[in-house]
């Protein structure tokens, strides 16, 4: 066969390989994704990295709190390249842990929110009849309520701290997988191919979970992508009003919010660098989102 | 005949010089079209005809300037009545499209705009050009459509585009082409889309019309046979070149280049019933590396070494000195086919055994779907105060009895909404049929335990139309094929990958290629995967679904020799469903001829060739175009197939048959016995 040598010299890979060929074409999402990978690995090596631990009490020194950027510190062991907050912290090591955290409760919520949302969207397609209706209506219910009104809601009835907060996000989340994934599924199950695994005797949860599955994730990763920048804004948010995490181990919201007061006062840095780093992570996932939605996107696939 | 391609002193019409269309992809640059060449005088109409991937159609979008990126056209002139089209302004050439060039799509849904009502977009289009009052284009619009033999027009304008039917809408479609009288037409495949009968009304108007107004036409179509009816010359197409070009009767009777000969030796009419398909080995080379030389020597009998070497534009008969070909080898003599007389083959050893019992028997059965009509706001209001309107019920099958016996070929025809794929579905029991019964091995599927259905299930296995739909594009071929044979026990995990390589070569296909992903292979590759997953669970009959109506002519006739090898080896029985009455003829031992859910007669196939009983059967192989067919012919069956929502009264077809009687439109007809095996139902047989 003459056509054996000719298909081998492109595309002998999977469609995950086209994907990635595809998406390093826009230097955009290249940039986003080179600057998602710095502060990735920057939170990955928060302890090797930073010159102090802003979570152990002891190594703070109040007298060096509100140093504007580039003061040595008291003890003259190092220099604030971007200034302290009010406790002393130094924002610099301060901002790489905090973006841990940001990006713990992010990723993690996320994740598990796109693994509980998937199942009952898929469960829902799958039962059809009462079981789908109830499921959606409450997937309706949820995502009709204000976010910030509902995570305020279920913080303050479950306290704070890291563990709550991801609870509340996967809560306000997992509804946005549920309703993608039932009507992916609901998409794929009309192809042919479903009805050839039907016609082979396949059982159905296997054509739901081998067959079908498969093809429902390439929009649910993309939703994924951008729930895991609205966890982190969202989080953020939540640490500002103050129901977020613990004021010990401040993540970037709660060192916003812990320097916006100072900013009438011209000692800007305490907000704006922590800002900045927000700023800088949820564009950077936003626009490899971006890319991963047009990538992903069945209408421009070939 | 012998001035159509000779000099000729009034400019023509159109004038291809040779045209380069080039795709800058990031695989590399595809020479789509490479230098093509051909000339169209007024009033002519010319076949393009190719395979998939010919560059037929980005012929005819760069002709009108409608290219689009990563393509361009970056050589040669279109001149058309003297002036190059490539050198105007996008302004001037804008003028000229749809005014005096208009084009023809394959998809009038895609063309005609959803939203807005026919007369809307009519008279849009006919104030393009014209500075006329909407009141004056509107009634150009309506007598437009009346002379493309559209009856009420008024109510067509009234409506919007998804209340006609696909026929009404392509006509609306040509309507709005010729709604300037252009002197040049570009139909790209028109007609592919749509039923035997309606392709037959549609290529009669067109030909009106074209010979009326002395519009030049271009027809575009993969079918030789549709182009065999129309057209004046044919250029064959293949792989960015015009491989011959001449008179229809050049082309078809003396055909030269191997390619062209090979079209019309691999088209069922052209081949003993029942025989192998002579069929061209391999498939259209990726335009991405190209051979050197000819691009159809790797496929070709006759290559040798001087086909390394492009091929020139070559003039072999002296009596037809128009007649070129672009062969270093051209043909002698006719095609190798005896064309007019189709013997029957000597009958196959296990033809239809009348005694075994029957694989499948349906008993009466019927499909219907209900559907409560969506409401409107009054509509809404009552039914919220209780009152409710009735169900509207589709009869998609209608009461049918079939049966197809070990080894045996049962062709199921009819046209789009008669219910064949419907009762197909029912076969192969992916539809539980809401009436009648399934007989599989002489138990009544109703009394099956959940092993033996699961065993019924894979004795009948079911081929797809579709190539790409049908198979799932995440999972590698491996697993499509193995899946269901390991976990039914019919291999173990130790032996899997042996079974597939053997499924695989039993389809054709090479095994070392059982790794990679659907999206991986060409249309013909993807239905022999198909195949192999159905072989995969062992079966004793294979439903087929159209399943070579989307495959290019030189693949069909490979899948279709391999569809009959599978039957010779295994002893496979067929229910063959098609809308396609010479692959029908050629394959199945007997046909059931379906209207709107019902069969309306049912014989062996020599038999229902040679008498059709039933005016549909009658009407539908009176439309059958075939390259023997030549000229003006096609005597259009009336009217449009009624909604299987609403089907007209007694007989289905009588309000389209030319022979119906009072008593059609009240009574239904039986089906019975005329002859020995064969069954029709219509009331003429009672008069006699």
């Amino acid at each position: 066969m003459s056509g054996v040598s000719m298909a081998k010299t492109y595309d002998e890979r999977s469609i995950w390989w086209r994907v990635a060929a595809d998406f390093l074409h826009s230097r955009i999402a290249v940039g986003g994704l080179v600057v998602l990978g710095i502060v990735v690995l920057a939170a990955l090596l928060a302890p090797w990295i930073t010159p102090q631990n802003p979570y152990d009490l002891l190594q703070l020194d109040v007298l060096d709190a509100r140093l504007p950027p580039g003061s040595h510190s008291s003890e003259g062991g190092y220099t604030y390249w971007l200034g302290t907050d009010g406790q002393g912290r130094d924002l610099y090591s301060a901002i790489i842990y905090g973006l841990r955290i940001s990006l713990t409760v992010g990723v993690g919520s996320a994740l598990i929110a796109a693994v509980i949302g998937t199942l009952v969207g898929l469960v829902a397609a799958y039962a059809g009849g009462k079981v789908d209706a109830l499921l959606m209506r409450l997937v309706d219910l949820l995502l009709s309520f204000p976010t910030i009104l509902m995570a305020l809601m279920i913080l303050a009835y479950v306290g704070k701290g890291v563990g709550n907060v991801m609870l509340t996000l996967v809560l306000l989340e997992w509804a946005y997988y549920a309703r993608t994934a039932r009507g992916q599924a609901l998409v794929e199950a009309r192809r042919e191919y479903v009805d050839a695994a039907q016609g082979q005797g396949i059982p159905r949860w296997r054509i739901l979970t081998g067959h079908i599955l498969p093809n429902c994730l390439p929009p649910l990763l993309v939703i994924g992508a951008l729930q895991i920048a609205r966890a982190i804004t969202l989080e953020a948010t939540l640490s500002f009003l103050g129901l977020g995490v613990p004021i010990t181990e401040p993540s970037l919201g709660l060192l916003i919010s812990n320097g916006y007061q100072y900013l009438l006062s011209n000692e800007y840095w305490i907000s704006f660098f922590p800002g900045v780093a927000l700023l800088a992570a949820i564009v950077a996932i936003n626009l490899v989102g971006d890319q991963l939605r047009d990538v992903l996107n069945p209408r421009l696939q070939k | 005949m012998s001035a159509v391609l000779a000099p000729e002193l009034e400019v023509p019409t159109l004038e291809v010089r040779n045209l380069q269309t080039r795709f800058h992809t990031r695989a590399g640059v595809l020479p789509v079209v490479d230098g093509v060449s051909f000339t169209l005088g007024r009033g002519k109409v010319l076949g393009l005809v190719g395979e998939s991937g010919s560059g037929k159609s980005v012929t005819g979008f760069s002709i009108m300037g409608l290219v689009d990126p990563p393509g361009r056209v970056e050589g040669g002139q279109v001149l058309f009545q003297g002036r190059d089209l490539t050198q105007l302004a996008t302004g001037e050439r804008r003028a000229l499209r749809g005014n005096r060039i208009a084009m023809i799509f394959q998809d009038p849904m895609a063309t005609l705009n959803p939203v807005l009502r026919v007369d809307t977009q009519m008279i849009e289009a006919v104030q393009a050009h014209r500075r006329v009052s909407a009141e004056e284009a509107r009634r150009h619009a309506r007598d437009t459509l009346g002379r493309m033999g559209i009856p009420s027009p008024d109510e067509r304008l009234r409506a919007y585009p998804h209340q006609l039917s696909g026929g009404m809408r392509q006509r609306v479609a040509i309507a709005i082409a010729m709604l300037h009288g252009p002197d040049l037409i570009i139909a790209d495949e028109p007609t592919t889309a749509l039923d035997v009968t309606i392709q037959a009304q549609i290529l009669s108007e067109v030909q009106k019309l074209v010979r009326d107004t002395g519009t030049s036409l271009i027809w575009i179509s993969h079918d030789l046979s549709v182009v065999a009816g129309l057209a004046d010359e044919i250029a064959v197409m293949y792989a960015g070149r015009i491989v011959e070009h001449g008179t229809v009767d050049d082309v078809l009777d003396h055909p030269r280049h191997p390619y062209t000969r090979g079209l019309i030796d691999s088209l069922p009419g052209a081949n003993a019933r029942g025989a192998r398909l002579r069929q061209i080995q391999g498939m259209t080379p990726s335009l991405l590396n190209m051979p050197v030389g000819c691009a159809f020597a790797p496929r070709c009998p006759h290559a040798d070494a001087a086909c390394e070497v492009r091929p020139e534009i070559s003039r072999p008969r002296h009596e037809a000195p128009w007649h070129q070909v672009r062969c270093f080898h051209p043909q002698q003599g006719r095609p190798a086919a005896p064309a007019a007389p189709r013997l029957p083959a000597a009958p196959r050893a296990p033809a239809a055994n009348d005694q075994a019992p029957p694989l499948i028997a349906l008993r009466q059965v019927a499909q219907r779907f209900g559907a409560t009509p969506p409401p409107g706001v009054v509509g809404r209001a009552l039914r919220s105060v209780g009152w409710n309107r009735p169900p509207v019920v589709t009869h998609a099958v209608d009461g049918v009895d079939l049966s197809v016996r070990p080894g045996e070929v049962v062709g199921l025809v009819g046209e789009s909404g008669c219910g064949k794929s419907t009762l197909g579905r029912i076969a192969a029991g992916l539809l539980r049929p809401t009436e009648g019964e399934v007989i599989v091995g002489g138990t009544p599927a109703a009394d099956f335990t959940p092993a033996e259905q699961l065993a019924a299930r894979l004795r009948i296995q079911m081929v797809f139309q579709d190539p790409y739909a049908s198979l799932n594009p995440r999972l590698r071929v491996s697993r499509i094929v193995g899946e269901a044979a390991l976990l039914h026990g019919l291999t173990d995990a130790a032996g899997l990958d042996d079974y597939v390589c053997a499924q695989l070569q039993r389809a054709g296909l090479d095994p070392a290629l059982r790794h990679r992903y659907p999206h991986q292979f060409s249309g013909g590759q993807r239905q022999r995967i198909g195949i192999a997953r159905a072989l995969a669970v062992q079966p004793s009959m294979l439903v087929s679904d159209e399943a070579v109506a989307a495959l290019d002519v030189s693949i069909q006739a490979q899948i279709l020799n391999l569809f009959m090898d599978l039957r010779d080896q295994l002893g496979l029985a067929y229910l063959f469903i098609s809308h396609d009455l010479g692959v029908i003829e050629h394959l199945c031992d007997r046909v059931a001829v379906m209207y709107l859910g019902r069969v309306v007669e049912s014989a062996p196939v020599a038999e229902l060739f040679a008498r059709p009983a039933h005016p549909y059967t009658q009407a539908l192989l009176a439309e059958i175009p075939s390259i023997e067919a030549r000229g003006a012919r096609f005597s259009a069956i009336r009217g449009e197939i009624p909604s299987p929502i609403a089907p007209p009264s007694g007989c289905h077809f009588h309000p389209r048959c030319p022979q119906a009687m009072p008593r059609c439109r009240t009574e239904t007809p039986r089906l019975r016995g005329i002859a020995i095996h064969h069954a029709s139902a219509c009331h003429l047989h009672d008069a006699h």
